[in-house]
């Protein structure tokens, strides 16, 4: 009994010795100042999980979205515009304002070497110009956002839109559209060493888009239930999939063509699993302008420059050339 | 050995009595004329030594306080607020030399890397001196944290651009985005509280040194009154001895009260005609760097930049007109002289060019002329913005380094005010308290 008290004795004064020298240790270095986290820089304006738009909860009347109105027959010729008609006011005032986006390779991207604006919808936009003035370069560039397509045109900041704009029938309710000039599907990008190639894939991942874009509420309403994640313009998607921000980016396919051809190291995968047809956005009430647009697109495909203009810029991103899209007309 | 035995109660006893003991042996002989002396020139000898040192201390510290003010806490402040003129020169510079197009001249590309290198350079220096100061520390943890994170973007955004691609400028917006959301608010924030210490340290210089004001008087008091108490009991008029003690201290009074008030006056003027006016100069170069951004982020985002556009025209009334926001009218009232007054006239003209100009440049790009407005805004000609901006930030570092050179003049003048002083209030206590020994002990020898 006492033997144990004793020992137990001199065994507490040690461990009481060992604390007190523990904690007196004059020795111990200063802590050196730790970071343990980094917040990524992210692109202006980057959201994610944005509430879904107000107007997304009203469902627009079913519609063909990809009917337009019947161009007028003869056309008139360039720089003689109808007494009374929108173009007549365009060409008076000198200059066509075209909504445009200088941020998407491809489409419509402000060429760093030459400070000018290039791309497919820009090509549309210079016939259109050319068929009112017979001066291709008569034009005042502004761009806008995916999200402030539709206000443009609602404030009359602009007279068309011609920025991979998706004909749809809750847009047709505010605006109009012109015949489709193209056809494009959404498609998913991811990095090369991915092995996803559906959406399926990506519940609860990170999937960018563009604010205002149709992709934006593919993605947001697909079953699967990825988290979106939006951005002012689409490039932006393409540096936060760089940055290893977002999974992966998901809107059109030739958009996404766009990015592939800026970074070998991202990929299209997958199938196209909407269908975007492209139209130019005209204001509501310029029914004349829509028509006069549909005439100059369809001489566009006739007289080849569609085709030129296709293989210019789309004509590497893989496929053939595919045919022009047949105009639909309501009336 | 007493002490290593158990202590007896006796002895304790005895220990703790001491104080009561010497107490009552003091009342005993003060009630005797020379005992009662005898008390009194010791305490006037411990109240003029106490005095002396409270005051030569007091003094000493009032003195290292200016010297910091002259060496420390005034380049801090300006280094740090050159770390916000350099980060955001940076970011006007990154965007300019995107809007140029193609390979961009080299002298944006010199520009920007003087910028980054400055903002480091005067980043470390501020970041010497904030331990203790958390929310200082917060701010230059963030800058160093972030500075390499927005030089790193803007390099990929020029390897983009090189190729061609339009990546380039989504990483530029990223850099610009970064600059704005983080590190030009952490710089402001850092620099407003360095000139916030900086204010703090020249209030605490002014302060008028009032214990050793208080023990200075008493010791006066104390003085006269023992030369009363004297001629009431020796009927002799005049005690040299106490004469030269209260001599020395009067002059100790007057000659700290006049230092005092001419250094409180020197470091006041150094903070009115030469901080103060810094501050608004400093204030009015940051809103000048802020509206040349968003001139030229506006012309970046062609079309899309109303945003940009609202914030320049909401900081014109801080650099134009007759308002009470004018920083450069504000800061010309406080300047020192004309000189600097010519040159914040001078800034004023540019401001007032530069609103024409800008004018202009907007009804160009508004008007679909985007490339005449890019030319005008950004071209090197010598009626474009890019000249009067230039004169405007050379004036406006004119006015603020005229204000610094100011602020160093005056408190230094403060500085030689108190020359000497530390060692003279040392000297006349130790006077004084030779002058109360000396008078007393003639006083005493009387009684023997």
């Amino acid at each position: 009994m006492r033997v144990t008290r004793t020992r137990r004795a001199a065994m507490l004064l040690a461990v009481l010795m060992f604390a007190v020298t523990a904690c007196a240790g004059a020795g111990r270095p200063v802590d050196l100042v730790t970071v343990n986290s980094v917040e990524r820089p992210r692109p202006v304006g980057a959201e994610e999980n944005p509430a879904p738009p107000s107007t997304s909860a009203s469902k627009a009347p079913d519609c063909d979205a990809e009917a337009s109105f019947r161009p007028p027959d003869p056309m008139p010729a360039p720089g003689q515009m109808p007494e009374g008609s929108t173009m007549k006011a365009i060409q008076d005032a000198g200059m066509l304002i075209a909504g445009v986006d200088q941020n998407t390779f491809l489409f419509g991207f402000r060429d760093p070497t030459t400070n000018a604006l290039e791309g497919f919808d820009i090509d549309r936009v210079r016939e259109i110009a050319k068929a009112i003035f017979n001066d291709p370069n008569k034009v005042q560039f502004k761009v806008v956002t995916s999200a402030g397509r539709v206000d443009a045109l609602k404030n009359g900041d602009v007279h068309i839109v011609v920025r991979t704009f998706t004909a749809t029938c809750q847009r047709w309710q505010e605006i109009n559209f012109s015949a489709i000039y193209y056809m494009a599907g959404q498609r998913l990008l991811v990095d090369q060493a991915s092995t996803v190639t559906t959406l399926d894939e990506l519940g609860d991942q990170k999937v960018c888009a563009a604010k205002g874009s149709t992709s934006i509420k593919t993605i947001a309403d697909y079953k699967s239930k990825p988290i979106p994640v939006q951005v002012d313009n689409w490039t932006d998607c393409l540096i936060m999939l760089q940055q290893g921000q977002v999974a992966a980016m998901s809107t059109d396919d030739t958009i996404l063509a766009g990015m592939v051809a800026q970074d070998p190291n991202v990929k299209m995968v997958g199938e196209r699993f909407t269908k975007e047809p492209y139209g130019i956005g005209i204001p509501k009430e310029n029914e004349d302008m829509v028509r006069f647009v549909n005439g100059v697109l369809e001489q566009s495909v006739a007289d080849g420059s569609w085709a030129d203009s296709y293989d210019t810029w789309l004509g590497d991103t893989g496929g053939s050339r595919p045919a022009a899209p047949t105009p639909k007309y309501r009336k | 050995m007493v002490t290593a035995s158990p202590p007896e109660p006796g002895t304790r006893k005895g220990v703790w009595e001491i104080p009561a003991t010497a107490a009552r042996r003091v009342r005993r002989s003060a009630a005797s004329t020379p005992g009662r002396l005898f008390v009194i020139g010791v305490g006037l000898v411990v109240l003029s030594l106490l005095t002396g040192l409270v005051g030569a201390v007091a003094l000493q510290q009032k003195q290292a306080t200016i010297d910091n003010l002259i060496e420390h806490r005034e380049p801090v402040a300006a280094a740090s607020q050159q770390i916000y003129r350099s980060l955001s020169d940076a970011d006007a510079t990154a965007a300019s030399a995107f809007l140029a197009g193609g390979n961009p001249p080299e002298e944006l590309r010199e520009r920007y890397e003087l910028d980054i290198a400055q903002a480091g350079a005067n980043l470390a220096k501020a970041a010497a001196d904030v331990a203790g100061v958390p929310q200082a520390q917060e701010q230059v943890d963030q800058l160093s944290q972030q500075l390499p994170v927005y030089t790193g973007l803007v390099e990929t955004a020029r390897a983009f651009n090189r190729q061609g691609f339009p990546a380039g400028a989504a990483y530029l917006r990223e850099a610009s985005g970064l600059m704005r959301a983080k590190l030009l608010p952490a710089a402001q924030e850092l620099y407003s509280i360095d000139f916030r210490r900086l204010a703090e340290e020249q209030a605490q210089a002014r302060s008028f040194p009032w214990i050793t004001t208080a023990l200075v008087l008493a010791l006066l008091a104390a003085l006269v009154a023992t030369q009363m108490y004297l001629v009431r009991r020796t009927n002799r008029l005049l005690n040299v001895g106490l004469l030269v003690a209260s001599i020395a201290v009067l002059v100790g009074l007057i000659w700290g009260t006049v230092a005092l008030l001419i250094e409180s006056n020197s470091v006041a003027d150094g903070q009115e005609s030469g901080t103060q006016q810094v501050e608004l100069a400093v204030e009015a170069r940051i809103v000048a760097l802020k509206m040349r951004a968003n001139e030229t982020l506006t012309l970046v985002a062609r079309g899309d930049g109303g945003d940009y556009e609202k914030e320049w025209q909401a900081l014109v009334p801080e650099m134009s007109g007759d308002g009470a926001d004018n920083l450069l009218a504000r800061a010309r009232e406080l300047a020192a002289d004309d000189e600097t007054r010519e040159v914040l006239d001078r800034a004023r003209a540019n401001v007032a060019d530069w609103v024409e100009l800008h004018k202009q440049v907007r009804e160009l790009d508004d008007g679909g002329s985007y490339e005449k407005a890019v030319e005008l805004a950004m071209g090197d000609g010598d009626d474009g913005v890019a000249a009067r901006f230039g004169e405007l930030d050379g004036n406006l570092l004119a006015a603020i380094n005229s204000g610094r050179e100011q602020f160093v003049a005056e408190t230094g003048a403060a500085s030689k005010a108190l020359t000497g002083l530390v060692p003279g209030a040392a000297v006349l206590a130790l006077l004084a308290a030779t002058g109360v020994t000396m008078g007393i002990r003639e006083r005493l020898r009387e009684y023997r």
